[in-house]
């Protein structure tokens, strides 16, 4: 059995590593834009190679799956999907696991999604407004004072995304100055390289609550959930500072536990389920819609909140990064298995297993991630020891030495029977790597801490008491605006 | 003492010139005689002089992304308006005092300023980096919080090792952090977090800002503990939390206490404005004697007892306290207060009441007398000054007017803060300082 694996970070070591646990033995290959050590290391031993180029041209990818023999064709991030890199490749008569053009419409267009959303009217949508030009955002956004998130209309690799709150009135213009601001930047700058989408910009309501992301595998009919990780966004300590791809992410049994033989939790058995159900409900809509089939991984990026609950902030044509590592280090099942009955579409004759168990991924980053990622990169990169729990991630070979690229060089991966325990694996783990240059490193102390567990619990709790409140009251996603001369004005 | 605020904004499109002017007016009453702050943007502009916040602040039209500032109680002629400057390069905001400097011989002839700039000059010889601002802080020894930013746009801030004065981290979505004295500001121009607003900064912890990272560290620290116990009595808002404790579950014990140790049948209760009234309707709910609001407000508020000299002092008490005789006349009063300093205030305020037909007063302070001179720089006068110092209760009931007098005791505070002894500082109360 032959596999390729598109894509280089760490999301898609934790895939590689997945398959070397495999009992069908297949024989990795990679195609990636840099060559990770840790995909490397592992595509030797398989007896594979790893090849350069340009994931994103599916002429480029067919190549590498027919000079490699490739039973199928895995694709790590959504840019190959953005692409249509699976149409391609299945065209060719080559099986890929991997949301095609029509489906991957989802995340890659977060009007889409959201259009999609209140269209079949499916639990957990927020307010949005869309926009092709910054001029027709400037009333919008002047008239409409209030707490938003600003982002580009379209995935751009995670960035871009500006959430403001606005309640304060006192501080009010300060806030719309920016605002416009930033979304004048989405428009002009972060959305610029970006033809393939009419809208640019999009505004939604802020909603606050623990963020999480349900997983789940999917062969267009059966929905085969992975357990609830938590991501951190916040580039420092205590949630503090600017957003990132990810800076580290927990995750214990299907609903974000304390321990495996601890009942507290981030989330209910029920909200977890719900969550999975309305992941199940996009993936129905997106289909209805194409008439196309989806074969491979997609995820809600969820957030309780207390207007809805379970809610939908945007959603994942692919694993996440760092949460790959999460819900991929205990995956039971063998993932050959799965993605067989996924290009067979019997993925309802498997069982999907997960292991009882924490983990926490933190994510280690050169000083100057994620502004100035120029930089960043560049240092070399020294881990000491044999590298078990490191995923890389932004890092290169050049010249048989590893070089950090902007972002997050290695991803630290502790297991263990509590968040807090398997966090402090992850923190001893962050000991091992160092900048040869003496460059700084950082990564977040915090994530899995029992303070920070505490608190997300708290909040939480916070949010399901009033959201509870609401469904009680028949009142879920409805919201009511009273405006004086207008009248009633309900939303819901 | 003082009220200090820093607002670091990673993104240069934000102006912190509205935040910084209602950051420091949610820390007034920590200060009422001088404010001021730096912006540091392209340039660097600051604004200070004497008054309120929005008498120097609010008109001003500064621009900048990262402010450091503070409201202070000490008149422009005893102390430089903070921030004050380092040595033209390093802005800071102290709240407290700091008593010395590891390795710099402090010199008593010139200002407590002029021996903060020899010695941060002596000990960073001309570098101006990050690792000389923290590395001058680390030496300093005493009662204190700070802020400074440097002209690299680094900022440093940090509570000494013993952590006496406070100071707590709140944050701004994905653009910034906020520390301040106290928690209140978080509500005012922070991020509304559902939980706690603001989180606690550890004694000798820094937290350290610069335009590519945030991060905590923590320097020396000292076992001994110190928290001033006159935050909870008296300096904070009763709306902050001060080292994780809300102040207003401090207050409300503390009018329980009162109950307990001095319980005396009364008509109603009356606790002197602002800070005494949480003290008075816990006391009423404690006894079941009814809470009554026994003054009306001329003018605007302020905080009388933190005025320099005894005219501003009355003046404040007199425009402050106009006695509502419909809620004094033919009654036995229960008059709660915060605390006695010299007593001529209390003694105005009793006189007020019985001129309104209040037939008998009982005075109850929400805190043990006070006995002592802080070296902290909370505002205390000389020893020889302090009523409490001096006289027994009794004799105090007959200076101030008052049918009877009674003071909550050490322990009695201790209880209510709901920390151990060791860990608080009750200086002003029993005269013991931590050593520096």
């Amino acid at each position: 059995m032959k596999v390729l694996l598109v894509g280089g970070a760490g999301r898609e070591h934790a895939i590689a590593a997945a398959f070397a646990r495999s009992g069908h033995e297949p024989r990795l290959y990679c195609l990636s834009d840099l060559t990770n050590p840790g995909i490397k290391g592992i595509v030797k031993k398989s007896g594979g190679e790893y090849y350069l180029g340009n994931i994103n041209d599916p002429e480029g990818v067919i190549k590498a799956a027919k000079k490699s023999g490739a039973d199928f064709v895995f694709v790590g991030p959504e840019e190959p999907n953005f692409h249509g890199v699976p149409d391609r490749l299945e065209d060719g008569g080559i099986p890929c696991i991997g949301a095609n053009r029509a489906v991957s419409e989802l995340e890659m267009s977060k009007a889409s999604m959201r259009d999609l959303q209140w269209k079949y009217k499916i639990p957990g949508r927020l307010w949005y407004k869309k926009f092709k030009t910054f001029e027709e955002a400037v009333p919008y956004i002047e008239e409409y004072a209030d707490s938003v998130a600003l982002k580009p209309a379209r995935q751009a690799g995670g960035k871009g995304v500006k959430v403001i709150e606005d309640f304060q009135v006192y501080l009010q213009e300060d806030k719309r100055k920016v605002k416009k601001e930033h979304a004048e930047s989405i428009v002009r700058e972060y959305m610029k390289g970006y033809d393939d989408i009419d809208y640019k910009l999009l505004i939604e309501e802020r909603v606050w609550g623990p963020e999480y992301t349900v997983h789940c595998f999917t062969d267009g009919s059966t929905v085969v959930p992975m357990p609830a990780v938590q991501d951190n966004k916040h580039a420092f300590d205590g949630d503090l500072g600017l957003e990132t791809g990810g800076m580290g992410s927990i995750s214990c049994g299907m609903n974000l536990r304390w321990g495996v033989d601890d009942g507290r939790a981030i989330l209910t058995d029920e909200e977890y389920l719900k969550s999975v159900e309305i992941v199940r409900m996009m993936i129905d809509a997106i289909q209805t819609e194409t008439g196309e089939k989806y074969h491979g991984v997609v995820a809600g990026q969820m957030m309780l909140t207390s207007v809805w609950g379970p809610t939908v902030i945007e959603m994942y044509s692919r694993l996440g990064d760092p949460e790959a590592g999460n819900v991929l280090s205990v995956l039971k099942s063998d993932i050959v298995d799965i993605c067989e009955a996924i290009i067979g579409e019997r993925l309802n004759t498997i069982k999907a297993e997960f292991e009882d168990k924490a983990v926490v991924v933190k994510a280690v980053c050169p000083e100057g991630y994620p502004n100035r990622r120029d930089i960043a990169s560049g240092h070399p990169v020294k881990i000491k020891g044999n590298g078990d729990g490191i995923l890389w991630a932004s890092a290169d070979i050049k010249d048989e030495r590893v070089f950090s690229g902007g972002s997050r060089v290695v991803e630290c991966l502790g297991v263990g029977e509590s968040v807090p325990e398997a966090s402090r694996r992850a923190e001893k783990l962050t000991e091992k790597v160092s900048l040869e240059d003496g460059w700084k490193l950082f990564h977040r102390r915090d994530i899995g801490s029992e303070k920070s567990l505490e608190r997300r619990i708290a909040l939480a709790n916070m949010a399901r008491e009033i959201y509870q409140y609401r469904e009680r009251r028949g009142l879920l996603g409805k919201r009511m605006i009273w405006i004086p001369g207008k009248g009633l004005v309900e939303v819901g | 003492m003082a009220g200090i605020l820093g607002i670091y904004l990673f993104d240069n499109r934000w102006n912190a010139y509205n935040f910084g002017v209602f950051g420091l007016m949610a820390l007034q009453h920590r200060g009422q005689e001088t404010a001021g702050f730096e912006l540091f943007g392209d340039d660097r502009n600051k604004v200070a002089g004497k008054g309120l916040v929005e008498q120097v602040l609010a008109s001003a039209n500064t621009k900048g992304h990262i402010c450091v500032g503070a409201v202070s109680p000490y008149p422009a002629e005893d102390a430089e308006i903070q921030p004050i400057s380092l040595n033209g390069k390093v802005s800071a905001a102290i709240d407290g005092k700091i008593l010395k400097v590891d390795g710099y011989q402090w010199n008593g002839s010139i200002s407590y300023e002029e021996n903060l700039r020899r010695a941060f000059s002596e000990q960073v010889k001309g570098s101006n980096d990050l690792d000389g601002l923290k590395g001058f802080f680390g030496r300093c020894r005493g009662g204190f919080s700070y802020v400074a930013v440097n002209e690299n746009r680094d900022m440093v801030a940090g509570r000494g090792a013993m952590g006496v004065k406070p100071l707590v981290l709140g944050k701004m979505g994905f653009d910034g952090g906020i520390v301040a004295s106290e928690s209140c500001v978080m509500d005012i121009i922070g991020e509304r977090v559902p939980i706690s607003p603001a989180e606690n900064i550890e004694p000798g912890e820094v937290r350290v800002f610069t335009p590519l990272s945030a991060h905590s560290e923590q320097g020396a620290t000292s076992k001994r503990r110190a928290y001033c116990s006159f935050e909870y009595v008296y300096l904070a808002r009763p709306d902050s939390y001060i080292n994780d404790v809300p102040v207003y579950r401090v207050r409300r014990s503390i009018g329980k206490k009162l109950v307990e140790e001095g319980y005396v049948d009364a008509d109603v209760v009356i606790g002197v404005p602002e800070t005494a009234i949480p003290f008075a309707m816990a006391h009423s709910n404690e006894t079941g004697i009814p809470v009554e609001k026994g003054f009306e407000l001329t003018g605007r508020r302020v905080r009388s007892a933190m005025k320099p000299n005894q005219f501003e002092r009355l003046k404040g008490v007199q425009l402050k306290l106009n006695v509502i005789s419909e809620a004094v006349k033919g009654k036995r009063v229960v008059l709660i207060d915060d605390s006695v300093v010299r007593g001529n205030t209390l003694a105005n305020i009793v006189y007020l009441m019985k001129e309104k037909g209040a037939k008998e007063i009982h005075v109850r302070i929400g805190s043990p007398h006070i006995v002592s001179h802080c070296p902290f720089g909370v505002e205390v006068p000389p020893e020889d000054e302090l009523i409490g110092k001096h006289l027994p209760e009794d004799k105090i009931a007959e200076v101030v007017g008052a049918d009877s007098f009674k003071y909550l005791s050490i322990e009695g505070l201790i209880e209510a803060v709901g920390m151990s002894r060791r860990d608080l500082c009750l200086g002003c109360f029993n005269g013991h300082y931590p050593e520096v």
